[in-house]
C-alpha cells in the first residue's frame, strides 16, 4: 500500500519541494524514515502515531517506511509532521488520494493531534506557489502568514482532523482573511520626535537614510546614541511589498513573526555584544537560523559598544556589508541569507567615556587612548561613511531644545531624495549613493567647479584620504540629493566634511 | 633677577664644595643616593665643607638612609662617569665657571648639573613656559606661540618636556629656529614620558637636556615637583599656561614668584579645572596674558604684532562670535537665525581656515581666530 502527499523543507529562507511517499508492508509494527531526515524531522518519528491516534485515526500495525525525496537535501524543520503523517493515512486508505497532489502540507504536530504554529510558513507558501500547486494545507495559526501569497488557496486547520476532514470533503475550511497592506506604512512604536536637541546627530541620520550610509556614533555613556539610533528606521522610506515580504520571511523562518502578518515596519536589531558568531551571521548546529544581519535585512543593525564584540564577529561583518547577504557554510552545503542592512555603530569616545566632555574629566592614559583609537579605526571604519560624535547635553541645553520634527516629514525628505538616486542610477544596479564604487562615484556624481576644489581641499587641509575623499564625496551628493540639487555645491561638500571621514584618526586625539 | 647672591635667603653650598677630580667624584656619587636630597644635606655640607666628606659621613651611618649607606660602599665615580660617557653628557658643578649664575640664588640649588646638549642659558635669555599634561587645544596652540615668538625674539624657552603644554612650548621653540632647554625629573638618559625620544634629541641638538640625576635614576614621583624648582630657576620669567589646583606648573609658578621671578598666566573660564593654577598665580600677582604677544610686550622683546585679522565675511564673523566656549551646532544656527545645514556648512568653512575646530561634537574658536573678534 503506497500513498504519496508533498511536503516542503526549508533551507535558509528558500522552501523546496519534498515528495512524502509512505509505504505500508509487512512486518513488525514501526516507522522508518529515510531520504536525509535532519535531527528535527527524526525526532518526529514518536510523535505521529500518538497524533494520529488522537485525532481518531487508526495508525497501521505493520511496518511503514516514509521516503522523503529528493535524497541528497537534508530535510530541516518540525514542518513535515503533517505530510508524513497524510503520507500514512493515505497509504493506509483512510484519506481518498484524488486532491491530495494539488496541496502542499506543512505544520508541526502535538501529541493530541493539533496543528501548532510553525516556522517558515510563508517559505513554504511561496515554495508551493512556484511549483504551481493548487494551495498549501498549513496550521490555523499560520494562517494570515500563507495567505500574503497571492493565488494560492489555504486550507488553515487546527488539527490533524479537520485536514482529512477537508479531503473527505466533511471539513469547509474559513476563508481566511485578507491582508490589508494599506495600513500604517510603518507601525514603529518610536518617533524622532522624542529626541530633544542633538540637531546635528538628527541631521546626520536625515542624510544616511537618504542615502543609505552606515553610521558611527561617538559619544559618552548617556548622549543619546542608542535612542538617535532606534529612531534611524522610522525615516527609512517605508519597504516596498517586496522587500516587506523578504522581512517576513526571514522572520517566519527565525519563528519571530507574531500573528502572521506583514511586516511593514523596518526592523531594528541590536545584538548584545556578547552575541556568538552563529546567532549574529547565521547558522546554529541543530537548526540553521538566520543571524541578526539578516533578521536586519532591509532594516538596522544596531551594534552598541562596537569596540566590546568580539573581533571575529567585527570581521564577519564585512561580508554582508559588501554583499548585502550572508553565506553559512555547513558541512552539508553552503546556505545563503539575505542581509542588506543599514549598519550603525556606536563607541565610546575613549575608555572612560568622557573623552571630550566638557563637564567631566577623562583619566585615561595616552598609551590606553593610542590602543583604543587604533582598535576602533579597524576594518568595519571603512564602510561607514558618516561618522559624528554625539555630545551628551547639560540640563541647560535641553532646556533650551523644543521637541524635534517628527519622523513622518523627514522621511517625506529622504524618500524623495532617494527617488532622485533612483533616476539617477537607473539601469546601474545601485540603489543608493552609499553603494556606489567609489570610481564609479566620482564619475557620476556630477560635481561643481568649486565642490571639487573644496574637495581638494580637503584632502590637503584636513589629511583625508583616497577612501576619505570618496566618502565625502558621496554624503555630499545625498546632501544635494536632500537639497534638490542636480549638482553637487561647495556648501554640500563643507557639509559633508561635518561628518568627519578621520574623526576616530584625528579627532579624538583632543582632549576637550 | 639682579645682583645673583645680594641676599642669600636660603643656605648655599660651600665654596670648594665641588672643586677638584676629588671632590667631583664624590659629588656623582652623592647625586645618586635617593634618600638624600638638597634639602637634607645642605645644612649638613656647611660643616662638613666638601662632597667628600659628605660621602664619608653617608659611610659611616652618620647622614642619609640606611639604604644610602649600604649603597654609597657600591657606587662608583668611574661606572657613573662610564655611564655619561655613554650616553654623551657632562656634568657641570657648583663650582664650575659654567654653573649658571641664576641657580645660585633659588633655594636648595642642585650642586651639579647634567648636561645633554650645548650650552645653558643666561638667566636674561631664558623664561619657562609651562603648564598642563593634560591640555586642551586652545592651551596648547597658545604654548607653541608662545614657545615660538619667544624663539623667534632669541629667548631659550625652558619646560619639563612633558606631553602637553611642555611639549607644545619645546616644539614651539624648535620651530621658531630658537634654543630651548629640558629640564628631566629622572636620570639624564632617561627617554621620558614614553613617546618623547625624538624630541628630546630635537631639543639635544637645538638646545640642553639638564637633569640633577646621573644616568639611571628612575622617574619617581618626588623627582618632578624638585625638577620644576630648577626649571624656574634658570629662568628671568615663567609662563604658566594651564594647570590644575595641585599642579606641577603651579608649583613651578609659586617657585617662579619666590625666586622673584617675572611670572605670567593665562587666565581661562573659572569653571575649567585648568585654569585654575593661572588664576591662582594671578591673585598672588602674577601678570595676566591672553597671547605671545602680550607676553613679548611686556617682556621688551619688541612690539606684539598681532597680525592681521582674518578677512571674513559677516556670517563668518558672527558664527565665531556665537562661539562662547564649545558650543553646539544648534545654538550657533539659532543665533544666526539659520538652518543647521547652513550653519555647519560655514563653522566647517571656518575650521579649514584654522579658526575653529570641533571637540566632542561641539565648537570652538581657535587662537587663531582671537584677532578676528578682538577687531570689533
Amino acid at each position: 500500500m503506497y500513498g504519496r502527499v508533498i511536503g516542503v523543507t526549508v533551507v535558509g529562507v528558500r522552501g523546496h519541494i519534498v515528495a512524502v511517499e509512505a509505504h505500508i508492508g509487512r512486518g513488525l509494527p514501526s516507522l522508518t524514515l529515510t531520504g536525509l531526515p535532519g535531527a528535527p524531522v527524526q525526532d518526529a518519528r514518536d510523535r505521529i502515531r500518538p497524533a494520529v491516534e488522537s485525532a481518531g485515526f487508526e495508525w497501521p500495525l505493520r511496518r511503514v517506511v516514509v521516503n522523503l525525496s529528493p535524497g541528497n537535501l537534508r530535510k530541516e524543520g518540525a514542518g513535515l509532521d503533517l505530510p508524513v503523517a497524510m503520507g500514512v493515512l493515505t497509504a493506509s486508505a483512510q484519506v481518498p488520494a484524488a486532491r491530495l497532489s494539488g496541496y502542499a502540507f506543512a505544520g508541526e504536530l502535538s501529541l493530541r493531534g493539533t496543528l501548532v504554529a510553525t516556522p517558515g510558513v510563508l517559505s513554504v507558501a511561496m515554495a508551493a506557489a512556484r511549483a504551481r500547486l493548487e494551495g498549501v494545507v498549513v496550521p490555523a495559526d499560520n494562517a494570515a502568514e500563507a495567505a500574503l501569497v497571492e493565488g494560492l488557496h489555504v486550507v488553515a486547520a487546527p488539527s490533524l482532523a479537520e485536514v482529512v476532514g477537508f479531503f473527505r470533503g466533511t471539513w469547509t475550511p474559513p476563508v481566511p482573511e485578507a491582508e490589508h497592506p494599506a495600513g500604517s506604512p510603518t507601525g514603529h512604536t518610536v518617533d524622532f520626535s522624542e529626541v530633544r536637541g542633538q540637531a546635528q546627530a538628527r541631521r546626520a541620520l536625515e542624510i544616511a537614510a537618504a542615502g543609505g550610509h552606515n553610521v558611527l556614533l561617538v559619544g559618552s555613556p548617556g548622549a543619546g546614541k542608542t535612542m538617535l539610533a532606534r529612531r534611524l528606521a522610522t525615516i527609512l522610506p517605508a519597504m516596498s511589498r517586496e522587500e516587506a515580504l523578504e522581512v517576513t520571511q526571514l522572520h517566519s523562518v527565525a519563528g519571530l513573526l507574531d500573528g502572521g502578518r506583514l511586516r511593514q515596519e523596518r526592523p531594528f536589531r541590536s545584538p548584545h555584544h556578547s552575541v556568538s558568531l552563529p546567532a549574529l551571521l547565521g547558522g546554529g548546529s541543530a537548526f540553521l537560523r538566520p543571524g541578526e544581519v539578516s533578521l536586519a535585512h532591509h532594516g538596522v543593525l544596531f551594534l552598541d559598544e562596537l569596540m566590546e564584540f568580539r573581533r571575529d564577529a567585527v570581521e564577519g561583518l564585512r561580508q554582508p556589508l559588501e554583499d548585502g547577504r550572508v553565506v553559512v557554510s555547513r558541512m552539508a552545503g553552503s546556505v545563503e541569507f539575505p542581509a542588506r542592512f543599514t549598519l550603525v555603530a556606536a563607541a565610546n569616545p575613549c575608555p572612560c567615556g568622557f573623552l571630550g566632555d566638557p563637564r567631566r574629566r577623562c583619566d585615561c592614559p595616552e598609551h590606553r587612548l593610542q590602543a583604543y583609537r587604533q582598535k576602533l579605526s579597524g576594518p568595519l571604519l571603512d564602510r561607514i561613511d558618516i561618522q559624528l560624535v554625539v555630545p551628551r547635553l547639560s540640563k541647560q541645553e535641553l532646556l533650551d531644545e523644543l521637541a524635534g520634527e517628527g519622523s513622518a516629514p523627514i522621511r517625506e525628505r529622504v524618500e524623495a531624495a532617494r527617488n532622485r538616486q533612483r533616476r539617477r542610477y537607473a539601469g546601474t544596479g545601485y540603489p543608493c549613493n552609499a553603494q556606489l564604487p567609489g570610481p564609479l562615484a566620482r564619475k557620476v556624481a556630477r560635481v561643481s567647479r568649486p565642490a571639487w576644489d573644496l574637495l581638494a581641499q580637503a584632502v590637503d587641509g584636513m589629511a583625508l584620504t583616497g577612501r576619505g575623499f570618496d566618502r565625502a564625496l558621496k554624503v555630499a551628493r545625498t546632501i544635494a540629493d536632500l537639497d534638490g540639487a542636480p549638482e553637487v555645491q561647495a556648501d554640500h561638500v563643507s557639509e559633508a566634511l561635518v561628518y568627519r571621514m578621520n574623526l576616530v584618526e584625528e579627532g579624538l586625539a583632543r582632549v576637550g | 633677577m639682579s645682583g645673583e647672591r645680594a641676599r642669600d635667603p636660603w643656605p648655599v653650598w660651600p665654596d670648594g664644595f665641588t672643586s677638584g677630580a676629588r671632590e667631583r667624584r664624590a659629588a656623582l656619587v652623592l647625586s645618586a643616593l635617593a634618600g638624600l636630597r638638597p634639602r637634607t644635606l645642605l645644612p649638613v655640607a656647611a660643616d662638613a665643607g666638601t662632597a667628600g666628606a659628605c660621602v664619608e659621613l653617608v659611610a659611616r651611618g652618620a647622614l642619609g638612609s640606611e639604604e644610602d649607606r649600604r649603597f654609597v660602599h657600591l657606587l662608583e665615580a668611574d661606572s657613573i662617569d662610564a655611564a655619561l660617557g655613554a650616553c654623551g653628557a657632562r656634568t657641570v658643578l657648583w663650582d664650575d665657571p659654567e654653573y649658571p649664575p641664576q641657580l645660585r640664588t633659588i633655594h636648595d640649588p642642585p650642586f651639579v648639573l647634567y648636561v645633554r646638549g650645548g650650552a645653558l642659558p643666561a638667566a636674561e635669555r631664558a623664561v619657562a613656559v609651562v603648564g598642563s599634561r593634560r591640555c586642551t587645544d586652545l592651551g596648547r596652540d597658545l604654548a607653541r606661540a608662545v614657545g615660538r615668538g619667544l624663539a623667534a625674539a632669541g629667548v631659550t624657552v625652558v619646560s619639563g618636556a612633558a606631553r602637553g603644554i611642555d611639549a607644545a612650548s619645546h616644539e614651539g621653540a624648535l620651530e621658531g629656529g630658537g634654543p630651548t632647554v629640558a629640564v628631566l625629573g629622572a636620570g639624564i638618559d632617561a627617554s621620558y614620558p614614553r613617546g618623547s625620544r625624538a624630541l628630546l634629541e630635537r631639543i639635544r641638538g637645538q638646545g640642553a637636556v639638564v637633569s640633577e640625576y646621573p644616568p639611571g635614576v628612575p622617574p619617581q614621583a618626588f623627582r618632578f615637583p624638585a625638577r620644576n624648582r630648577i626649571v624656574a630657576g634658570l629662568c628671568r620669567a615663567a609662563v604658566v599656561v594651564e594647570g590644575e589646583k595641585d599642579s606641577g606648573s603651579l608649583i613651578t609658578g609659586s617657585h617662579a614668584l619666590e625666586f622673584g621671578r617675572d611670572v605670567f598666566a593665562v587666565p581661562a573660564a573659572l569653571n575649567n579645572p585648568l585654569s585654575q593654577a593661572p588664576l591662582m598665580l594671578i591673585r598672588d600677582g602674577a601678570t595676566m596674558i591672553r597671547s605671545a604677544q602680550d607676553l613679548l610686550e611686556d617682556l621688551g622683546l619688541g612690539p606684539g604684532s598681532s597680525g592681521p585679522p582674518p578677512d571674513l565675511t559677516l556670517a563668518e564673523l558672527a558664527a565665531l562670535e556665537a562661539l562662547t566656549g564649545p558650543t553646539l551646532p544648534d545654538r550657533v544656527a539659532r543665533e544666526l537665525r539659520v538652518g543647521l545645514a547652513d550653519a555647519l556648512t560655514l563653522l566647517m568653512r571656518l575650521e579649514m581656515r584654522g579658526l575653529v575646530r570641533s571637540v566632542g561634537g561641539r565648537f570652538e574658536a581657535t587662537l587663531a581666530a582671537v584677532p578676528a573678534t578682538r577687531v570689533r
